[in-house]
């Protein structure tokens, strides 16, 4: 491709998709990440964050033990 | 001990560090482990997260660091196979150019990892450049020259570049 632009500062390898195409894969690209993103969250996270929570206040007055599991 | 705030925190974080995860590693297996992981190490590294900078970015870079040392083999091998890719859904938009979220998903598998993760960080989870850079440790040139790639690869994956008719219409001449 002889086009050039001003702001392209290395000559890529490849030909940027046009301006529709982009647009294409921005959306799918979004509805991609929100379905993941909307998608019902697994109890167990919340009860790792709990139980980490609950560990932690057990184990206060014993100081700061080894912290690498 | 990390404050109830940081675990507030987290607990906000999780559907994005989720999201990140699976489209990262295409498997929701996988990312479930993964996150299971980069909580356990968030958690017992609290005092190394500075309030005020983005707790996003440090879960993910946390999460990444997790995926590139231990799971990329492995993610080789489940990818797909979970089904999660099966899933029949369209991307809403103009009838002319919306695409099929399944394909888009295959397609995002077979690109390579470094660019499937810059196009998740900035084009999906709204991080900026500079902390897409950051979370990759690599610059910001590099990170617009994995993006641009990523996009033109898909673009042609999808038969999105150049070629004539919108992927519906191809879709329909294909089947025909």
């Amino acid at each position: 491709m002889n086009g050039t632009r001003k702001n392209a500062n290395a000559a890529p390898d490849f030909a940027a998709p046009d301006p529709k195409a982009l647009e294409a894969i921005g959306r799918a690209l979004e509805a991609h990440y929100a379905d993941l993103v909307q998608a019902p969250l697994p109890e167990k996270f919340v009860e790792l964050l709990a139980r980490l929570e609950a560990g932690d206040r057990a184990s206060e007055p014993q100081g700061s033990g080894d912290a690498n599991g | 001990m990390p404050t109830a705030s940081f675990k507030d925190g987290l607990l906000g974080e999780i559907k994005n560090l989720r999201a990140f995860a699976i489209s990262l590693s295409g498997s929701v297996s996988l990312a479930d482990d993964l996150v299971q992981e980069a909580l356990l190490r968030a958690w017992s590294n609290s005092e190394k997260f500075q309030p005020g900078t983005s707790l996003r970015a440090w879960l993910f870079t946390i999460l990444r660091n997790i995926y590139y040392s231990n799971y990329r083999k492995r993610a080789r091998e489940v990818q797909d196979s979970d089904g999660f890719y099966a899933r029949r859904l369209t991307v809403p938009g103009d009838q002319e150019s919306h695409l099929d979220l399944e394909d888009f998903r295959r397609a995002l598998t077979r690109l390579p990892a470094e660019q499937r993760e810059v196009l998740t960080l900035i084009g999906a989870s709204g991080l900026s450049y500079e902390e897409a850079a950051v979370i990759c440790e690599v610059g910001i040139g590099t990170i617009k020259s994995r993006l641009s790639r990523a996009r033109s690869k898909l673009a042609e994956l999808l038969a999105l570049d150049n070629a004539s008719g919108t992927p519906a219409e191809r879709k329909v001449r294909r089947a025909g």
